[in-house]
């Protein structure tokens, strides 16, 4: 019976740009909800390692020390509030029905390029550099001063956290995209407000958790 | 083996059935005839139907056998249905039931 399945699996390099940029028609519903939760758990472990905050549903800055929890947290705030959004835009559009654990699984996986900016910030040239700049314009503590490669490793860094940034955004649409059924203009449209709103939405909710907490980022 | 034309060449306007032959006896049939739905399908969409069938009607089935993610598949047929139906008669109609009975953990 499998010769006669009509598959999209063309040449490797195809299949390869899929996996990479539409794993969604592979993998959604429960399995890419686990994995997703998976990587918001590390992504939020690596980022208390170096003080990397996910403050906001794209926002990435180098911020203070708190509990991981904190960190966790602001990871699934990020992740909950565009898979909302999203689903709610897709309730309103949608032409035919869809299930809301493709949505929240699809959304969940799609941020897994963040498990890169998690890592490329852990590198030390990175941390020196972005602790002499954080010193330098809040006052605060000094630190020690950067070598002299830093400041090029802090410019890389930034370069390879915008790339995964772009990347997570285009994952993130097409999780939508396959989830909803929803192609074109009114996709794209739908998708933008969504993120827009999520990102408001998780900036207060991340804000409201530090307030609650007693600390800034 | 030809594939079946289903789109006029010149203008893509949908063509029409109008002549038929039995082979065995050489009687031929004149008249114009709508060709099926499911004939005037592409070969692709025609080939998921029947495979669709063959699965039980099943989408995680389908979505096991095609090596896709569930919306996906669900994605295809929803588009089959939406060239079936026409655009307008779509909303909500599709695979609701086929979701209730297979919701839950599907990938």
């Amino acid at each position: 019976m499998n010769q006669e399945m009509v598959t999209d699996t063309g040449s490797d390099k195809l299949q390869l740009r899929q996996w990479l940029f539409n794993p969604f028609q592979f993998i959604a519903g429960g399995k890419a909800l686990i994995i997703g939760v998976v990587i918001i758990l590390v992504t939020s472990g690596l980022g208390s390692i170096s003080n990397t905050h996910f403050d906001g549903v794209l926002d990435v800055h180098t911020g203070r020390a708190v509990p991981i929890w904190l960190f966790v947290a602001e990871g699934f705030i990020n992740w909950l509030s565009l898979a909302a959004m999203l689903a709610i835009f897709g309730l309103l559009l949608r032409r035919f029905s869809f299930r809301m654990i493709d949505i929240f699984g699809t959304q969940a996986l799609a941020r897994w390029p963040h498990i890169i900016t998690a890592i490329v910030t852990l590198a030390p040239g990175y941390q020196r550099y972005s602790a002499h700049i954080s010193n330098k314009f809040l006052k605060t503590c000094p630190v020690a001063m950067p070598h002299q490669t830093d400041a090029l490793f802090f410019a890389l860094v930034l370069v390879v956290v915008i790339c995964m940034a772009i990347w997570m955004v285009v994952l993130m649409y097409r999780a939508y995209s396959v989830s909803c059924n929803l192609k074109g203009a009114k996709a794209i449209g739908s998708f933008t407000a969504g993120l827009i709103i999520a990102e408001l939405l998780s900036k207060l909710g991340i804000l409201w958790l530090f307030t609650v907490y007693g600390s800034a980022i | 083996m030809r594939t079946l034309p289903t789109i006029c060449p010149s203008c893509n306007s949908r063509l029409r059935v109008k002549e038929l032959l039995c082979e065995k006896c050489g009687t031929e049939v004149e008249g114009l005839y709508e060709l099926p739905t499911l004939a005037s399908l592409p070969e692709a969409e025609q080939q998921f139907v029947l495979q669709f069938v063959k699965a039980s009607g099943s989408l995680k089935e389908m979505a096991k056998l095609l090596g896709l993610s569930y919306p996906t598949v669900r994605n295809r047929l929803d588009d089959i249905i939406n060239r079936i139906n026409g655009p307008d008669k779509n909303k909500n109609n599709s695979t609701g039931k086929e979701k209730q009975n297979e919701s839950g953990n599907g990938n």
